[in-house]
């Protein structure tokens, strides 16, 4: 079973976040980045699938901030190729780098494309759906349990209410992943060393990205407090008449 | 006079003597071989670089053999039995190549006899006194097996009854002792009857426990052939003896004085480093040529005292782990791989996790992963040990392994990655290390801008916990008043790592260390000091391997030093009250300093009642070794709990002092979860300092 893992670095909310002169983005100067905790469960979920049935796990990711660590632990936690996909500019839109991934991954053989049901950083949730988009796929998301057998998959979305759900895929398919069967794995400092020093970090070009369109931020800012509230008290009447004086003006 | 001495093979033919030759030329060659096989094994080990002073390392074990004090500490009843059986067996060893001196060498060869006339009288003086001592030492030791010592108990914590067999350990102790009582014994009755056949000879009576003997058995009859059936027995029972030790738990005799010889007085405070081929292919032990010979010589030098095992805050609260065991089951595992040499082991499962489906794991099934993760390195083992075991460096190798595989719960992981992250187990951003200060009235210098005397290496615990902060404000408060010129490296500080190399994320240690080194190389300061007994500790014994060389203080030493220089004048302001004193692992037994914090009690006039696990001793509280990070709810009952009513047994005590960070939250919590919460309070000796002022 070979596996490809989309996974994206995003700011570390352990920071405090600053927004730019822009008004539009985020201050990255003194942002520190880390794996997109969904993607880290793809990955996971990559991992043991290869555990219990052979094949390999490719991480691929955009170039950007601390990429290379990324890459590297995803290495060391046992991914069997990974590839950074350059020549797209400072953050790139979903639909592009949707694009620059399927384009990279032309030529990789693969059976199912797991990455996080959203980033933390756009809160979009689109990746898995515009992968399958460019790349003609089936597609789940949400799936916090894949169980694969000949050319299917029987996966397990979760529903609101506590609810889950049991779908069976062709593959090959992409999912988007809310949860692995484990938590994610920790890789020991000594073996991501290792990895840096022996791992071939492979690098494609993004190629054509382009698409019919993307969303863009107008604004960003932090929730904007109102004037606050008055709490009335007293008795009934003393409150009612006060409400009546209030609506009245 | 020449008529004061014995006859060496009294009354026998020559065939008897030539065939008791052959049968003890036969039997020195089992013993020998017995003998190699544990060298080749031990050669199997790696090297443990313990080569170096090999005269020095002699004698001082030497000392310790000689005197018994390993084994008097803490057991007198142990240690004089063991001085006397030892003793006793080395005076009649003496005894016995004395006169195989003289008769096999210097009669035969020479045709001359030095055991004779005077000399012969106090040979048979000493004799007789050793051997009585060694009688009575081997029937003390029987009477306290027989009342049943928690020490001395093979249950298993960590395995049900029919995962495992321990009947060989019992039978190799019965055998033990027995053998030797029967030979003394007998050897007394041999001189009884030659004593009694020959007469009663007026120098016997130098022999006086023989002589004795003698004139109860005189009247039996016989005594030329009884003498002769005896000193077969007694013959025989040797030569089994003999042959029976490298196989069995007498080996300890000549293991144990080698592995004295070889420990390292700072094995486990200094751990052993992974090399550089190692970190490439994997940190850990995976086998056990990955051990080091010294660790293999530990395994089989186990006398099954049980000191560890009792000692042991994991065994003591119900996690499954015993010291004891976890060298005894190496033991059974290293047999059974790379050399057999102990006749009466035990048999246990060792698919601890299931995960053994061909070769069992060394750390996972053959030592349970549970149980490696319980172990709070806080060294009772090890400093218990009469016999110079290092149970710590085996499971810190053990943990590394787990650690490389990504075993182990996930509370840890988290600490693990926040400290890769951020430099601290709390998750929280590196600039925030330093927020205690603001609420200081005064503003600490930055060690990093300007020159200090002091650098203060503040720790985690200290710098982010909540209920920690005011004591750390505390601290800071005293020295500024007192006007020493200190510093901090704000957030250029990260975890020490003391607790992290102990987890056995080697790689993550390494960093950490050499990130902290990088930050006091950049800083302006003569001395260190810490609160934190574990940065204490690791900056002191472990950073000069990472070439940072510091002189550093642990808070309660320095305050002493600041008292003798007259610069801190405190007061017997707290006279009348009555404390306990917990000495931290770190301190106390890792590094040797328990006397500081008594003088600092003394010199605020408090009266301090000592637990009776005190000083080396001390108890820990159960956080050490990354365990402060690890879910401690499936224990019978906290070691901090513990400790707790160990303090409280001690009647009316109004403080439970503490000098470590992770003792006041560990106690502070264990004062409330044991119910005891306004019977004692947890202060840290600064507070009392304070109001001592």
């Amino acid at each position: 079973m070979n596996i490809i893992v989309p996974i994206k670095q995003v700011p570390d909310l352990v920071e405090e976040l600053e927004i730019d002169s822009s008004g539009k983005a985020l201050d990255t100067e003194w942002l520190k980045y880390k794996v997109n905790e969904f993607d880290d469960h793809a990955l996971e979920e990559a991992l043991l699938q290869k555990e219990e049935n052979g094949g390999t796990v490719t991480a691929i990711a955009i170039d950007g901030d601390d990429i290379d660590k990324a890459l590297y632990a995803a290495a060391a936690k046992g991914a069997d190729r990974v590839i950074k996909i350059t020549g797209l500019g400072d953050n790139p839109s979903n639909h592009e780098a949707a694009r620059a991934m399927a384009n990279a991954i032309q030529g990789i053989d693969y059976d199912m494309i797991f990455t996080g049901v959203q980033a933390v950083d756009d809160r979009d949730g689109q990746m898995a759906i515009l992968m399958a988009h460019y790349l003609s796929l089936p597609h789940v998301s949400v799936v916090t349990s894949v169980e694969v057998s000949g050319g299917t998959a029987t996966v397990q979305k979760e529903y609101s209410g506590g609810v889950i759900a049991e779908f069976e895929v062709q593959l090959p398919a992409v999912m988007g992943i809310q949860a692995a069967s484990e938590t994610p794995r920790y890789v020991p400092v000594a073996r991501v060393r290792r990895a840096m020093r022996g791992t071939d970090l492979e690098e494609v070009s993004a190629g054509d990205v382009s698409v019919g369109g993307s969303t863009e931020v107008n604004r960003m800012f932090k929730p904007e407090s109102g004037q606050g509230a008055e709490m009335i008290s007293g008795s009934t009447e003393d409150i009612a008449s006060k409400i009546v004086s209030l609506i009245k003006g | 006079m020449d008529e004061m001495t014995r006859v060496i093979f009294r009354n026998f033919p020559t065939w008897m003597q030539v065939m008791f030759y052959a049968v003890a030329f036969a039997t020195i060659a089992f013993f020998l071989y017995g003998f190699w096989l544990r060298y080749k094994k031990y050669r199997k080990g790696r090297d443990s670089g313990r080569f170096n002073n090999v005269a020095g390392r002699f004698f001082k074990a030497l000392g310790k053999m000689t005197t018994n004090s390993t084994v008097m500490k803490r057991d007198a009843y142990a240690g004089v039995a063991h001085w006397m059986i030892f003793w006793g067996f080395i005076v009649l060893l003496i005894g016995t190549a004395i006169v195989a001196i003289d008769h096999d060498f210097l009669h035969l060869i020479f045709g001359i006899q030095i055991l004779k006339g005077t000399f012969y009288l106090w040979f048979s003086l000493f004799m007789d006194l050793f051997g009585v001592l060694f009688i009575v030492g081997l029937f003390m030791m029987l009477f306290r097996r027989g009342r049943k010592p928690d020490k001395l108990d093979y249950t298993r914590v960590d395995r049900d009854p029919e995962e495992y067999n321990r009947k060989g350990f019992a039978t190799d102790d019965r055998i033990f002792t027995w053998l030797l009582i029967v030979i003394a014994i007998t050897g007394f009755f041999i001189e009884a009857t030659r004593i009694a056949a020959d007469g009663f000879p007026e120098f016997e009576k130098w022999s006086f426990a023989g002589y004795a003997l003698a004139t109860l058995i005189d009247s039996v009859g016989a005594l030329n052939p009884i003498h002769m059936a005896i000193w077969w027995i007694h013959g025989v029972i040797v030569l089994v003896f003999i042959a029976y030790i490298p196989y069995s738990k007498a080996m300890h005799m000549l293991v144990d004085f080698a592995n004295l010889m070889f420990t390292e007085d700072d094995a486990v405070q200094n751990l052993p480093r992974v090399t550089e081929e190692k970190m490439k292919e994997g940190m850990g032990y995976l086998k056990l040529q990955d051990f080091t010979w010294k660790e293999l010589m530990d395994f089989d030098s186990c006398t099954k005292c049980g000191r560890c095992h009792v000692a042991c805050p994991a065994k003591n609260s119900g996690a499954p782990l015993s010291p004891r065991d976890l060298i005894l089951d190496m033991r059974t595992y290293a047999d059974s791989t790379i050399g057999k040499s102990e006749w009466f082991g035990q048999t246990f499962s060792a698919n601890g996790n299931g995960k053994a489906k061909k070769e069992p794991l060394i750390a996972g099934d053959v030592i349970k992963t549970e149980t490696l993760w319980s172990c709070t390195t806080c060294m009772a083992c090890v400093e218990a040990c009469p016999v110079g075991i290092e149970h710590l460096t085996t499971i810190v190798n053990l943990r590394r392994t787990l650690v490389d595989e990504g075993d182990m719960e996930d509370m840890l992981q988290d600490a693990l990655m926040n400290i890769g992250d951020y430099g601290n187990s709390f998750g929280k951003p590196e600039r925030m290390r330093a927020k205690w200060t603001k609420d200081l009235d005064f503003k600490i210098k930055d060690a990093r801008k300007e020159e200090v005397e002091y650098l203060w290496f503040v720790g985690d615990y200290a710098s982010f916990d909540a209920r920690m902060q005011d004591m750390t404000r505390k601290v800071a408060t005293i020295f500024n008043k007192i006007g020493l010129d200190f510093g901090i490296l704000y957030e250029g500080e990260k975890n020490a790592g003391n607790d992290v190399r102990r987890i056995g994320e080697e790689g993550l240690y390494e960093m950490l260390a050499e990130d902290n080194i990088a930050a006091f190389e950049e800083a302006q300061f003569k001395e260190i000091f810490t609160t934190d007994p574990h940065s204490f500790n690791t900056i002191k014994n472990e950073y000069p391997d990472f070439g940072g060389e510091y002189t550093i203080h642990h808070y309660t030493g320095l305050l002493c030093k600041l008292i003798d220089e007259g610069k801190l004048k405190v007061s017997d302001k707290l006279k009348g009250v009555k404390v306990t004193y917990h000495d931290p692992c770190y301190l106390g037994r890792y590094n040797g300093e328990t006397s500081a914090p008594r003088k600092l009690l003394e010199a605020v006039g408090v009266e301090l009642v000592e637990m009776p696990r005190n000083k080396e001793n001390s108890f820990c509280c159960g956080a050490g070794g990354g365990r402060i990070w690890m879910d401690d709810s499936g224990l019978e009952e906290r070691p901090s709990e513990m400790r707790i009513k160990e303090a409280l047994s001690l009647g009316d005590i109004q403080y439970f002092i503490i000098a470590c960070p992770k003792d006041y939250a560990m106690y502070s919590d264990a004062v409330k979860t044991s119910g005891n919460e306004g019977k004692i309070a947890v202060r840290d000796i600064i507070e009392l300092i304070e109001e001592a002022l």
